[in-house]
């Protein structure tokens, strides 16, 4: 056994954007490039077509393509987007339960066991029978800033409560789902260069390497505030932005902090943003950024034997010059499998 | 995200109502990697050569349907989905429609999906913000095009 690799489909957006590829085309890539990936992940409303009502032929289709390919329906990502009743109201938890309710119900046709959900605890409890009744996992996912053990700031303050409800309650249908970008050893490059050209800066390249290194010198908080200041007194144009900003954050995850959450944790995202060519060793990648290595080393220490899907985010922030110079997103998740195989040590 | 693309260039035109030229419209695509129910879509910041044309000057054709207003969105298209796959028209009235030549287009969409609830929910509720504070989709500046009017 051991950790299964698989895709999430959210990693081949811009070739669907583009028209390239469908998700027919970007299930055989999976099947035939990855060196044995299996599992697929996808955000409902990003595949499936005319959603929530693609019709009977849909699933019946995805149904036929998954068995084609010998592919496992791992995980469907899930978005509550409370204002859909902004004419008269904000969405009550017993609509966002209901939300939640619908996507099970499309999960389970489609073969899922898993959906990824960023939800209160009550929300959740609301539609844990359904997802009992239909054997389809609700995953709270535990996404950058948040941490594991954080208790303040957008996103947190609710993991170990989750852990706490799962322990108190005994539920098989409530889980967690971490993804690799807490394991944050530095800001990716591809993030800052393109805060800088968004604000209009020349010799990108440049600048935002500068940033990288005197990101790496600030140690202690004293220094990453010193290091926010320096980037907002140099650069304000492009550090005004809150998001380019974060980026100088040294919030982390430690690895090992998966050990108190290691019985709740059913599936796991792959975040990755730029793989590049490790020196000295042609064909084999790493995520500079990220911590892969010790992420990886810890899942096999708890004995997590659920799958790692791939969810490439580096094409986002390529897009704002021509076509030449955006991401290749196939070549991407390739060389991000082949890191993850070796780690994994298949 | 898209940020070169969010408009086709080939797209520009002049529209018709009544036999008169009415106002002009561009195809335009979702700055987001999972499309969006059209209930949450807020309209756009739309600029063309220096003069902005606020939201119900602006009509969105999606899904195969007659153009609709975003009043109209928010109020009935609560459970239609605007694919990340398809195109769309944005129709902007002006009398006259705009000059044969090329024009400077910005535009900024907002829509107002989100990962959970927040705390300015409630007021965006009662007064649905200006477009141009955009928010939602995932290119946060106005970005320009110069496009040629097609005839």
């Amino acid at each position: 056994m051991g950790i299964k690799r698989g895709v999430s489909l959210y990693s081949y957006q811009q070739e669907e954007w583009f028209g390239r590829m469908t998700w027919r085309d970007e299930l055989r890539e999976v099947a035939t490039n990855l060196g044995g990936a299996t599992g697929i992940e996808i955000i409902s409303e990003a595949t499936i077509p005319h959603f929530p009502f693609p019709g009977d032929e849909f699933y019946q289709e995805w149904n036929f393509e998954m068995a084609r390919w010998g592919l496992e329906a791992v995980c469907m990502d899930v978005f509550p987007d409370p204002l859909i009743f902004r004419r008269d109201h904000v969405m009550t938890d017993r609509e966002l339960a209901e939300r939640l309710r619908m996507e099970i119900r499309i999960a389970h046709r489609m073969g899922f066991k898993n959906i990824r959900a960023q939800a209160d605890i009550n929300v959740v409890e609301m539609a844990l029978p359904l997802a009992e009744e239909l054997d389809v996992r609700i995953n709270q996912e535990i996404h950058y800033p948040a941490t594991i053990r954080r208790t303040d700031g957008p996103m947190g303050g609710r993991i170990m409560d989750v852990v706490e409800y799962i322990e108190k309650t005994g539920t098989k249908h409530y889980g967690l789902q971490p993804d690799f970008g807490i394991f944050k050893k530095e800001p990716s490059r591809i993030y800052i260069n393109y805060y800088f050209r968004a604000a209009g800066e020349d010799n990108w390249e440049e600048k935002s390497k500068e940033v990288l290194e005197r990101y790496r010198a600030a140690k202690t908080e004293a220094e990453e505030e010193e290091l926010k200041k320096w980037a907002l007194d140099t650069y304000p144009k492009v550090f005004s932005n809150r998001y380019a900003v974060g980026e100088l954050s040294h919030t982390t995850t430690p690895a090992e902090d998966l050990k108190l959450i290691a019985p709740y944790i059913y599936c796991v995202h792959g975040k990755f943003l730029e793989m590049t060519e490790i020196p000295g060793k042609p064909g084999q990648y790493e995520e500079v950024a990220l911590d892969y290595e010790n992420g990886i080393r810890v899942l096999k220490e708890i004995g997590y034997e659920g799958y790692i899907d791939s969810e490439y985010e580096g094409q986002r922030s390529q897009q704002d010059r021509g076509l030449e110079h955006m991401a290749n997103e196939i070549e991407e998740v390739r060389r991000h499998h082949e890191m993850m195989k070796r780690l994994i040590g298949e | 995200m898209y940020d070169s693309f969010l408009i086709r260039s080939d797209s520009l035109s002049n529209f018709e109502e009544d036999g008169k030229v009415a106002g002009f419209r561009f195809g335009v695509r979702i700055a987001n990697y999972r499309g969006c129910f059209l209930s949450l879509h807020n309209g756009y910041y739309c600029e063309v050569d220096g003069v902005s044309y606020p939201r119900s000057a602006q009509r969105l054709q999606v899904n195969g349907k007659p153009p609709r207003t975003f009043e109209d969105l928010m109020q009935h298209a609560v459970l239609e989905h605007w694919d990340m796959q398809d195109e769309a028209f944005l129709y902007v009235y002006k009398e006259g429609g705009l000059t044969p030549g090329t024009h400077r287009i910005g535009i900024l969409e907002s829509i107002l999906g989100a990962y959970g609830r927040r705390p300015d929910d409630e007021e965006i509720v009662k007064n649905p913000p200006d477009p141009s504070i955009g928010g939602g989709g995932k290119t946060f500046n106005v970005v320009y095009y110069d496009l040629e009017l097609q005839g």
